[in-house]
């Protein structure tokens, strides 16, 4: 299907309570085919934004229309071709690489022989690829909880990988990892952006906002403050948006 | 005196009014009774001794059966818990799910596993058919919850994640949950089969099989010597099966941390 945006969000509310809203009437746009780095402080709805989007939650009010698909309410995960990485990767400790990886794939998977934990040759062979292609050959059989901070990452990048995504959201992606491995991740998904799928990366970090963002949304308190690139407002601008 | 003070010390007066009271009622405060007591259970203990190893092949026989009732029980039990237990987790499913399923778990753990077997006796008549089933009804009762309550603590980000590519509830619970409690499981399996073989070994008191036939009947007709043999076979099992399931615990249940990160 054809679709201009990305995501398209338009005076979203969203409150975990009934009393105190967290979200306050977001308006967003997300392009297509760009990385889009979602910036503010502890605490603004960054990651209840995500949630909302890919519909863990469901918002009390507003227009949510994503891959150009409206959606009303708590849509059922039709949205698979949205992937959603949580901030501590959510990756399952006791299963392998490989296995995390085609986790990615169960959408797609036949319901019951995936409970076999059966795939098709393809599929695992797609998977073996995804690792390939972020540098993780010899890691199929580890088991998560053995695999290094920069490499669990890259694992989760896969799993989302194998959801085919147009779009992906992901949680204060690189914040955990030291520079250097933030920033060799970051080239990694830079390169997925390039293939024509858009990105959506929240971060606390205006470093890696301002160095890997083709765009740059600030939110604040629940709302979103600027929309824009990151070198239009700059470092200096974008401190001032953040205080 | 604050009155919270006032009320602290009121509060404890009665209780020590109660225990008084309570203690009289039983006749235990009484030094006469109490002198009486503690002599008949010298002589109790003196008859105990020494123990009579010409019982010990026929018990031996019994306690394997108790082993049986356990073993049986617990693992019945297993089976049917697991799926209700999927069925009462919040994670998993909704409240009109969950809700009749936890009642349902919370009436079969209320009944105690002899009252199950006194059921079952009635049913199938005299043996270890009956105990087997009564340990199996208790076990779904309180495994279910034990298991319930492991699918909860699963790592809540993990579930989203796995729910984010879209798979079925079937495919969370195989590709999440269960990986990610499968240690609590099996912990908590083998403690309820240790838990097993000390009330399979009192079901022979209602006639539901097993070694507990022959401490009733031993006590029944005075023979303190038999019942010791009994009781000390009984020791030397449950520490042995404490042991073995300590044992396989540390073999299938490596340690894995918490949670990794960098
Ligand atoms: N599960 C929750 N229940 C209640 N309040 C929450 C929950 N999660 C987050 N909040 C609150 O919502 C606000 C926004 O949180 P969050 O979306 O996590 O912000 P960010 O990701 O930008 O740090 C915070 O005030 C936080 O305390
Ligand atoms: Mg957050």
């Amino acid at each position: 299907m054809e679709y201009r945006w990305a995501l398209e969000v338009q005076d979203l509310w969203f409150s975990y309570n009934g009393t105190a809203d967290v979200l306050r009437g977001v308006n967003l746009r997300v392009e297509k085919g760009l990385l889009t780095m979602l910036l503010g402080r502890s605490g603004s709805g960054k990651t209840t934004l995500l949630k909302v989007v890919k519909g863990l939650l469901k918002p009390q009010k507003g227009a949510l229309t994503v891959l150009g698909v409206p959606f009303a309410g708590e849509r059922k995960s039709a949205s698979r071709e949205v992937a959603y990485i949580p901030q501590n990767l959510g990756l399952v400790r006791n299963l392998t690489a490989l296995e995390n990886t085609l986790t990615g794939a169960l959408g797609r998977s036949g319901p019951f022989l995936s409970l076999l934990k059966v795939f098709s040759k393809e599929t695992v062979e797609e998977a073996r690829e995804c690792l390939a292609l972020l540098g993780l050959e010899g890691k199929h059989q580890e088991k998560a909880y053995n695999l290094s901070g920069g490499e669990r990452q890259r694992v989760a990048i896969a799993r989302a990988l194998m959801q085919r995504p147009r779009l992906i959201l992901a949680d204060e992606f690189v914040s955990q990892l030291d520079p250097v491995m933030g920033f060799e991740i970051m080239e990694m998904v830079r390169e997925i952006a390039r293939k024509g799928v858009s990105l959506l990366i929240t971060t606390h970090e205006m470093g890696i906002a301002a160095r890997y963002g083709d765009r740059a949304v600030v939110m604040k308190e629940g709302m979103v403050v600027y929309e824009g690139t990151p070198y239009e407002v700059g470092e200096e601008g974008m401190l001032e948006l953040l205080r | 005196m604050t009155k919270r003070q006032l009320v602290t010390r009121l509060v404890y007066l009665l209780v020590a009014g109660a225990a008084v009271v309570s203690l009289a009622g039983m006749g235990l405060l009484d030094p006469v009774e109490i002198a009486r007591a503690v002599a008949r259970l010298g002589s109790f203990v003196g008859d105990l001794f020494p123990p009579n190893p010409t019982v010990l092949p026929t018990l031996a026989r019994a306690m394997g059966e108790t082993v049986q009732i356990a073993f049986v029980g617990t693992l019945l039990g297993f089976l049917f818990s697991f799926p209700l237990a999927f069925l009462a987790a919040q994670n998993l499913f909704g409240i009109t799910v969950t809700g009749p399923v936890r009642f349902l778990l919370g009436i079969v753990r209320t009944i105690p596993s002899l009252l199950w077997a006194v059921v079952f006796v009635v049913a199938f008549g005299l043996g270890p058919a009956a105990g087997a089933l009564g340990v199996a009804f208790y076990t779904v009762g309180y495994l279910g919850k034990l298991y319930y309550e492991a699918f909860e603590g699963v790592d809540p980000e993990v579930v989203e994640a796995v729910k984010s590519v879209g798979g079925t509830r079937l495919q969370l619970l195989v590709y999440a949950v269960l990986p990610e409690s499968a240690n609590a499981l099996v912990s908590q399996f083998l403690f309820m089969f240790e838990y097993n073989i000390r009330s399979s070994t009192i079901m022979g008191f209602v006639g539901a099989g097993g070694i507990g036939f022959y401490m009733l009947g031993y006590l029944q007709l005075l023979q303190y010597r038999n019942l010791l043999t009994a009781l000390l076979l009984t020791l030397a099992v449950v520490m042995a099966v404490d042991y073995a399931s300590g044992k396989l615990r540390a073999l299938v249940l490596p340690a894995v941390p918490r949670r990794t990160r960098s």
